[in-house]
C-alpha cells in the first residue's frame, strides 16, 4: 500500500497539468462571484469494531459572494442507527486574502472559519465536525499552482462541543485539535484541449492528519482520488481514505467517497 | 467680421466637445487570464463575459487561457468591465487588447505611451495599466514608464495603452 502510494505520488508530482479541486480538503481559491456549486457527497466508511459500514449523506451548496468571500451550508445525514437521520449542519465563511497570479500558476492564500452542529452520539477521540462533533474550525490554506501542478497544504484549530441536546462532549478526551492537510492533484487528461465539452480527469492524492492537543494522539490518512469533470460545469470524485498511523480511538478511519458537483454560473446577472 | 470670429470658435468648440465625446466604443477585446490551467475554471470567466448585454461572442482557447470578446455597435464598455468580470470569476488579466476605431486616439480616455504614426480605420491597443498586465510586466513598465507620471497615478478613467499593429 505505502509503496504504490509513493509511486502514484511521484508520478503526479513530476507531470504537468493540474486541478486543485479536492475532494475532502478545500484550495485557496474560492467559487466564481455569483455562482452556485451544488455538491452531494456520499460516504462508507467501514466499521472498525463491528461489521458493516456507516453511511452518511453531505448536501452542500457553496456560493460566491464576491471574488474574494465565500459561503457554504452543509447537511449531514447518516445512516449510523440503520436507519436515514439527520444529525446536524455547518456553515462556513472562506475569505481569499492574498493572490498572485501569472500565466498559468499562482499562489493563493485563505483564511476560514467553519461552525457546526450535531446531534449523534460521541464515540471517538477523533474530532470532526464534519458530520460527527458540533464545534468550529478556523485555519488557512496556501495553494501553489507551479507548471499547472497544483498543491495546498492547510492549518486549522478544530474545538469540539457539546452535541446537544443528548450528548455532552467527554471531559476525559481531548476536545480540541490542530488538524494539517497537503494535497496534491493533477490533471492528466485532456493533453490539449479542444472545447468546453471535453471530459477533464484528474488524479490526486491528499494527506489528513490530526493531533489532539491536550495529549498529542494523532492520525495521519491518505486519501487518493479520481475526477471526472463533465461539460466544464460538472464534477464527479471517487475517493478512498485509508488511515497510515493512528495513537488515537476511530470508529470508522477507512472508507470510500462517492461525490457529484454541479456548478450553476452567474445566478444574478 | 465679429460674428464670423464668433462661429469660428463655436464651430470649433462643436469639433471639440465631438471629438471628446466619442464613445469610449470597443470594437473587440482579447482577454488572456492568469492563474488557471483549468477548463472549468475558463468556463467561470467565459460565463462571466457572457453576462454582458453587450457580448455578441465569446472565442475560447482553453490552451492559453485567451477569450477573444466581440462586441455589439454602439457599445459604451471600458477596459474595467472586463477586468472586473474576470476577477469575479476568481482570476486576472495577463493581457488585454482591444480593437477600437482610429478616432479614438483623440479621446481623453487613452493615453498613448508611444507616438504612433499609422492612421488605418481601427487601432488594436494594448492596455498597460496595473490589473491589466502581470504582476512582473508591471513592475518592469513601471520603470519603463516612470516618465509618464500619470502610470502610477491608478486613474481608473484613463488607460495607458500601446499600439500593437496597424
Amino acid at each position: 500500500m505505502k509503496n504504490s502510494l509513493i509511486i502514484l505520488l511521484l508520478f503526479i508530482v513530476q507531470k504537468g497539468h493540474s486541478q486543485e479541486l479536492f475532494v475532502v480538503t478545500d484550495p485557496a481559491s474560492n467559487v466564481p462571484a455569483n455562482s452556485l456549486g451544488v455538491n452531494i457527497m456520499q460516504l462508507a466508511f467501514k466499521k472498525k469494531f463491528e461489521s458493516g459500514y456507516n453511511y452518511h449523506i453531505i448536501p452542500e451548496l457553496t456560493y460566491g459572494i464576491n471574488k474574494n468571500l465565500m459561503a457554504r451550508g452543509t447537511a449531514f445525514i447518516s445512516s449510523t442507527s440503520d436507519q436515514l437521520v439527520s444529525e446536524g449542519g455547518s456553515f462556513l465563511l472562506k475569505y481569499r486574502f492574498f493572490s498572485s497570479d501569472d500565466l498559468n500558476s499562482h499562489f493563493r492564500l485563505a483564511a476560514y472559519g467553519r461552525y457546526s452542529f450535531n446531534n449523534s452520539d460521541i464515540h471517538q477521540e477523533q474530532i470532526e465536525i464534519l458530520g460527527h462533533n458540533s464545534g468550529f474550525e478556523t485555519g488557512i490554506i496556501a495553494t501553489k499552482l507551479i507548471n499547472k501542478l497544483a498543491i495546498s497544504s492547510s492549518i486549522s484549530f478544530e474545538k469540539a462541543m457539546d452535541n446537544k441536546p443528548n450528548y455532552t462532549f467527554p471531559s476525559a478526551i481531548g476536545d480540541n485539535a490542530t488538524n494539517y492537510t497537503l494535497s496534491f492533484g493533477k490533471l492528466m487528461y485532456p493533453k490539449k484541449y479542444t472545447s468546453f465539452k471535453q471530459t477533464n480527469i484528474n488524479l490526486m492524492v491528499e494527506f489528513v492528519g490530526q493531533t489532539l492537543n491536550e495529549n498529542g494522539k494523532s492520525f495521519l490518512d491518505v486519501v487518493p482520488a479520481i475526477q471526472f469533470i463533465f461539460n466544464s460545469q460538472a464534477r464527479l470524485d471517487f475517493a478512498y481514505r485509508q488511515e497510515l498511523m493512528s495513537s488515537m480511538l476511530r470508529t470508522a478511519p477507512n472508507g470510500f467517497y462517492f461525490n457529484l458537483y454541479y456548478t450553476f454560473f452567474n445566478l444574478k446577472k | 467680421m465679429k460674428n464670423i470670429n464668433k462661429l469660428k470658435i463655436a464651430i470649433t468648440l462643436l469639433v471639440l466637445v465631438n471629438i471628446t465625446n466619442v464613445k469610449a466604443q470597443i470594437i473587440k477585446a482579447e482577454i488572456r487570464a492568469t492563474g488557471l490551467t483549468c477548463s472549468m475554471c475558463s468556463n467561470a470567466i467565459n460565463k462571466q463575459l457572457k453576462t454582458l448585454p453587450q457580448v455578441a461572442n465569446v472565442e475560447t482557447d482553453l490552451n492559453t487561457n485567451t477569450f477573444t470578446v466581440t462586441l455589439t455597435k454602439d457599445n459604451n464598455l471600458t477596459p474595467n468591465v472586463f477586468k472586473e468580470k474576470v476577477e469575479k470569476a476568481g482570476f486576472f488579466i495577463g493581457s488585454l487588447i482591444i480593437t477600437v476605431p482610429t478616432i479614438m486616439t483623440n479621446s481623453n480616455t487613452y493615453i498613448f505611451v508611444e507616438k504612433e504614426n499609422a492612421n488605418p480605420n481601427e487601432l488594436q491597443i494594448k492596455i498597460l495599466d496595473k490589473g491589466y498586465v502581470t504582476d512582473k510586466e508591471y513592475k518592469k513598465l513601471l520603470k519603463s514608464l516612470k516618465e509618464i507620471g500619470s502610470y502610477s497615478l491608478h486613474n481608473e478613467n484613463d488607460y495607458h495603452v500601446k499600439i500593437i499593429k496597424v
